[in-house]
């Protein structure tokens, strides 16, 4: 795309395009099913075919020739920075300083109506996953499309305890992140002799038999029916509710009214923590010995083994540590939902932590938070377009890999600098 | 010629199905002495390195390392990470294998991984940030900025290792690996892709390194300028088996070595060319 295309190729290019989309628009679009007083009928709307042909043409044609114009553009103000940032040292602190700022602000600002917060809640937990999977695939270079299953197993782990033992949110909080973890190195341990595409497939797989097997061992786990009535947190021991028989609720303690806001607020505030938490150990971790092993790791393996590196405790660590972060996140999610069931946690939902890593420049802690919000918030607030939604889902993330291919950040600062001390 | 032995290889063969890579080979590596082992293309070097560091299992044989404070370790019973960690050999490879895109000094950092998780109490006095971590990764950092004056690339520190010349990515490999404090450093081919100038740098920094640290030193080299010149001894081998074995002028002047580099017969005269070459060397 970058090279400069004349006009009779860009014109031969967006009609081969056009030709492409008629063909897979006249099953698509151009036949329907339509539920009628009489059954089903099949309804043809064959115009809209040359609709979207047309569609395709004008695009393809306005990309070719904007293209390499956009590209210089995008050369000149982002990727055209050297790959280190050495000069400006203080500034992703800085980003991520006021980024905090702002998210602890949130709730006492004016935009923090119940609406925001609920979906900043959710945002934030994806940005934790991705920071926790960040640690697996953008630090050790493991790629794992099956983490929703170390997820599935911190929320079902509070769910089960809570249910048979009664015990709390916060008690179950640190067992639900050793059991996913422990449950890490189980899968870990024979797995990650493999590499690349195989370590891939394994662990899509590992997800999809957590899956069934939470889907068909009904007994323990209600099956399809899932879990309902999981116990929300309370505030130091002080329920967050109406009314709460036998004990002193917050807003009672406070002695100010009670509002659902509350809550929510507290939920907030509850997964921002354990987001920040997150982002400060695997910030802190990759200046450490081991967190540079995990990057050499996913550099040249075989260089580690020749420096007397361990490969497998090391990539052993970076699965433990990711993965006890999904189980944190999973037991956070079974309490903010109070109901959980096997269809929260699809492959769809590994695609998309593994597409905001991805998409946010591995390695980049900022860039996950960036991913996040584009790719769930966005998708959140833009409810009202239906079914165009996923549209412009795809459509993003078409062009974040056309304009940013390494990610929206892919600045990898260093970890530790001779003349400047610690990094 | 008094220095202790360092290694020792006894009958080693290594074979890939019908293939014999390596043929009942014995040799014998000292302290404080640089051995070169030479041969044509195909010979078995390289993959007699990668039984010694551990990257092969050997069908047969044995390579014993015996490092100066004592003991004795079977190396072709171990795990190649141990091999490095435990009896401190070393090695750097045929084609550069920096970390490409960290930096200088990460790659030297990387090299001392072993020493400062133990400092970092496998990373918990790191991420409490405790006073004796923080000592140990000063120490760490000077130690590799000993080494970046040693081969001169002290202020190329903070620039990603993949960006450095050709000829800086060799030395940086070389000071890698010695960062790990080895008793027994291997080179497979460091001055292969070397200008004249750049090869004359590596000799000093090679003899240096026998000076100054005192170890072992086992070296695959094709260019004989540096093997003659350097070498305290050399091993040559032909289709895996050891041919000659000595001094480097007992070994240029041996008609089985002859043989095997140029395909002779033993009678016939030397190409001027190459008589001169070997002369030179």
């Amino acid at each position: 795309m970058a090279r400069p295309a004349s006009l009779t190729h860009a014109l031969k290019d967006a009609g081969l395009a056009a030709a492409v989309a008629a063909l897979l628009a006249l099953p698509m679009l151009g036949f329907r099913l339509a539920d009628t007083a009489t059954g089903l009928e099949l309804e043809t709307r064959l115009s809209w075919v040359p609709i979207a042909a047309a569609a395709v043409f004008a695009g393809r044609l306005l990309l070719n020739l904007a293209g390499p114009l956009l590209a210089r553009w995008a050369d000149k103000s982002l990727a055209g920075k050297p790959k280190l940032a050495t000069g400006s040292k203080r500034r992703p602190l800085i980003i991520g300083l006021v980024l905090a700022g702002a998210a602890i602000l949130l709730p006492l600002s004016p935009f923090g109506d119940r609406n925001i917060l609920d979906k900043a809640t959710l945002v934030l937990i994806y940005v934790m996953l991705g920071w926790g999977l960040n640690i697996v695939v953008g630090l050790a270079g493991l790629l794992v499309l099956g983490y929703v299953a170390f997820y599935a197993v911190g929320a079902y782990s509070y769910a089960l305890l809570s249910q048979a033992f009664g015990l709390t949110f916060w008690q179950c909080l640190p067992i639900a992140g050793v059991m996913a973890a422990l449950f890490g190195l189980l899968v870990g341990f024979p797995v990650l002799r493999l590499r690349g595409d195989y370590l891939a497939i394994v662990t899509l797989g590992f997800g999809e038999i957590v899956r069934v097997i939470l889907l068909n061992w009904a007994s323990i786990t209600g099956g399809p029916n899932g879990i309902s009535g999981i116990p929300r947190p309370t505030f130091f021991g002080l329920p967050m509710a109406a009314n709460s028989p036998g004990h002193t609720t917050f807003a009672q303690f406070f002695g100010i009214p009670f509002s659902p806001v509350q809550r929510i607020t507290f939920l907030y505030y509850v997964i921002l923590a354990l987001a920040l938490l997150t982002n400060l150990i695997s910030l802190r971790i990759r200046r450490l010995p081991v967190g540079r092993a995990w990057e050499a790791l996913r550099e040249d393996e075989i260089a580690c083994r020749s420096l007397g590196i361990n490969p497998t405790t090391t990539k052993l660590s970076a699965f433990a540590l990711g993965t006890l972060f999904a189980g944190f996140a999973g037991c956070f999610f079974a309490t903010r939902q109070g109901f959980i069931s096997p269809e929260s946690f699809t492959f769809l939902e590994s695609a998309l932590i593994l597409a905001i890593v991805v998409l946010g420049g591995l390695g980049s802690q900022t860039g996950v938070v960036l991913a996040a919000v584009l790719l769930v918030g966005l998708p959140e607030w833009f409810r009202d377009l239906q079914q165009y939604r996923m549209v412009a889902f795809g459509g993003a993330m078409v062009l974040i890999m056309l304009w940013r291919p390494k990610g929206l950040l892919a600045e990898r600062a260093p970890t530790i600098s001779l003349n400047k001390g610690r990094g | 010629m008094g220095n202790a032995p360092l290694l020792s290889v006894e009958n080693l063969t290594m074979r890939f199905g019908g293939l014999v890579a390596i043929n009942d080979l014995s040799m014998t590596a000292r302290q404080s002495e640089i051995t070169a082992i030479i041969g044509p293309n195909g010979a078995g070097k390289t993959t007699f390195f990668n039984c010694l560091t551990g990257f092969y299992k050997p069908t047969h044989g044995r390579i014993t390392m015996t490092p100066p404070e004592g003991g004795s370790l079977p190396l072709h019973a171990m795990q190649g990470f141990r091999i490095a960690k435990q009896a401190r050999v070393a090695r750097t490879f045929q084609n550069i294998r920096l970390f490409a895109g960290m930096t200088v000094l990460e790659n030297l950092m990387v090299a001392q991984h072993n020493k400062l998780m133990k400092a970092s109490a496998f990373s918990l006095a790191g991420l409490l940030g405790l006073k004796s971590y923080r000592r140990a990764e000063d120490d760490a950092v000077e130690k590799a900025r000993q080494w970046l004056a040693r081969i001169g690339l002290e202020s190329q520190a903070d620039l990603p290792a993949g960006s450095l010349p050709y000829g800086a990515q060799r030395r940086l490999e070389i000071a890698r690996a010695m960062c790990t404090d080895p008793v027994l450093l291997c080179l497979d081919e460091p001055a292969a892709g070397l200008n004249p100038r750049e090869s004359q740098e590596l000799n000093d920094l090679l003899l240096d390194i026998r000076r100054q640290n005192g170890i072992g030193l086992l070296l695959i080299e094709h260019d004989m300028s540096v093997v003659m010149r350097i070498s305290d001894h050399v091993v040559v081998l032909d289709y895996g088996a050891r041919i000659a074995d000595g001094r480097p002028e007992q070994v240029r002047q041996d008609p089985a070595v002859i043989r095997a580099y140029l395909g002779a017969d033993e009678d016939e005269p030397l190409p001027a060319v190459i008589a001169r070459d070997l002369g030179e060397a």
